[in-house]
């Protein structure tokens, strides 16, 4: 297996304050790999650094084999393999943009070109994303009338409308409901194994992790833990990287 | 006068090369406002258009006080300080419209004091203000087309990246995107446009030929992309309109086509769902 991403000595900092500290880890290719930890961890800020939204102050990031510069910079090749998700997708409702239009927006690749460049291409992806979700009836709908629900199909068709390689899923399914939740991961689990993704994703749920992720990386601040997550997962880790008093209740609530 | 004299009287003045001028420099000015407007107001950046009308007099009267020609420094300087603005956004941890206002009032302020020291200036200040659409010569239309050409590419070519930019800067980074760099040069054609579009409708009203035709398409628009195009086109037909009824009424122009904007945005929002 190859690595999908390498990242080593990583250390980021949020004004004089560092978030992230000396952290190193690798994505094999096809894993679902989980970052859990307290609010506050530094885990949005990691996924950030990884994707060059955030500048870091050490260290080295190579996604399919290719650097991420100090500057953020990526081959714009090696950018259409990865779809970020963030944590609540919050935009500014008054934005009059369709469902179509946003789902078109994950297959472009951004370079400078004619507005109505290769057209009808765009729309059968689109079309075939949003059908795999089974989301086409909503292609016509603005954005902001979606439900929460329909919002994660929608996204989940801008990650597919282009073949990836990797999905960056900041707690993807933050502000849905105990069912919505259950039905966005059975369909995202449906997807990756279709598309072969190799997935990143930031989760407070350590059921979920267990029951799905073949990889859990511990971090508070320094990577505390990684490993299949019934090895890392342990009390001794779940205190390095909760603190005592969630650790000793997660473990007599039988979580 | 009946309304058959009237018209027959705005015929005839539209036979005049100043009307057909004013005619053709409210289109490209309406149809180039409202295309930036539009990105304009989504970015929230509508007191930015105001408070570069207002350095535009900054720029004018440091143009008279090192004694040059104040039209040839309005747009250099409307640029510098439209990227000095972007740049104190930026760096500033304050409210966006608080920041605005307080650079908004001092170059109002600064303009005035040097303005008020120059006696030779004191008669034009009142068209600097209020803009006269009528005295627009034809080097000022092929300096307008050319703009309107530059911002037409721009936003053709870009269309995309300005979609996701607006909706989410994150992930249009995470896609790659240099959303300074684009946001550079959409201040870079925003400061232009402002600084052409002064001499045509004044520092007081031209904030309104960016926010009021794309309030309008906003309020009509069921998609991004009509949206952005919806806006352009209310622009020009709002500045046509405008004139004509300046012509009618004999009424000064720049403000007739901001009333003509405004009746049109009342209809959007009162039909609008």
């Amino acid at each position: 297996m190859t690595a999908v991403l390498k990242v080593e000595g990583l250390t980021v900092y949020r004004e004089a304050y560092a978030a992230v500290k000396s952290v190193s880890f690798s994505l094999q290719e096809g894993t679902d790999t989980a970052i859990v930890g307290p609010n506050g961890a530094g885990k949005s800020t990691l996924v950030q650094a990884l994707l060059g939204i955030l500048p870091r102050k050490a260290g080295t990031i190579k996604i399919l084999n290719q650097p991420l510069t100090a500057a953020g910079q990526l081959s714009s090749r090696v950018r259409q393999e990865i779809a970020y998700l963030p944590q609540h997708f919050l935009f500014d409702r008054l934005i009059p943009i369709t469902v179509t239009e946003l789902v078109a927006l994950g297959w472009d690749d951004f370079r400078v070109q004619w507005f109505h460049w290769k057209t009808r291409e765009r729309s059968h992806a689109v079309r075939q994303a949003l059908s795999k979700v089974d989301a086409w009836h909503l292609r016509h709908q603005l954005i902001r009338d979606l439900s929460g629900g329909e919002m994660k199909r929608v996204l989940l068709a801008y990650c597919l409308v282009r073949p990836r390689s990797l999905l960056i899923l900041d707690e993807a399914p933050a502000g849905l409901d105990i069912q919505s939740e259950s039905a966005f991961y059975h369909l995202l689990y449906q997807l990756k194994q279709d598309q072969n993704w190799t997935i990143l994703q930031i989760s407070h749920d350590l059921n979920m992790v267990r029951r799905h992720c073949d990889h859990v990386l511990c971090l508070n601040q320094t990577l505390r833990c990684q490993g299949p997550p019934n090895d890392a997962l342990t009390q001794e880790n779940l205190i390095s990287a909760y603190g005592s008093d969630f650790a000793n209740y997660h473990h007599n609530c039988g979580f | 006068m009946t309304i058959a004299t009237d018209l027959t009287r705005v015929i005839d003045l539209f036979q005049f090369p100043f009307m057909q001028r004013a005619v053709i420099g409210g289109v490209l000015t309406g149809f180039m406002g409202g295309l930036l407007g539009s990105f304009t107001i989504m970015r929230q950046l509508s007191f930015f258009s105001d408070a570069l009308g207002h350095s535009a007099l900054l720029g004018i009267s440091l143009g008279v006080l090192l004694g040059l020609e104040p039209t040839s420094v309005l747009l250099p300087f409307a640029v510098v300080f439209g990227l000095g603005i972007a740049y104190l956004l930026q760096k500033t941890k304050l409210w966006t419209d608080a920041l605005l206002n307080i650079i908004n009032s001092t170059a109002l302020a600064l303009a005035i004091i040097i303005l008020s020291s120059l006696e030779s200036y004191k008669g034009n200040l009142n068209t600097l203000l209020l803009g006269d659409i009528l005295a627009v010569r034809p080097a000022d239309l092929w300096m307008s087309t050319a703009l309107l050409a530059s911002c037409v590419v721009f936003v053709a070519l870009t269309l995309r990246m300005q979609m996701l930019v607006t909706l989410h800067e994150p992930m249009a980074i995470a896609r790659g995107i240099d959303t300074a760099k684009q946001q550079m040069f959409f201040i870079v054609l925003l400061a232009l446009v402002v600084g052409v579009s002064i001499k045509a409708i004044g520092i007081l009203l031209v904030s309104a030929f960016v926010v009021i035709p794309a309030c309008t398409a906003r309020l009509w628009s069921r998609s991004f992309i009509t949206y952005v195009w919806c806006s352009a086109i209310i622009g020009a037909i709002s500045a046509v309109v405008g004139i004509v009824a300046s012509a009618f009424f004999n009424w000064p122009s720049g403000p007739s086509i901001v009333m003509v904007q405004f009746a049109v945005f009342v209809t959007a929002a009162l039909t609008s769902r």
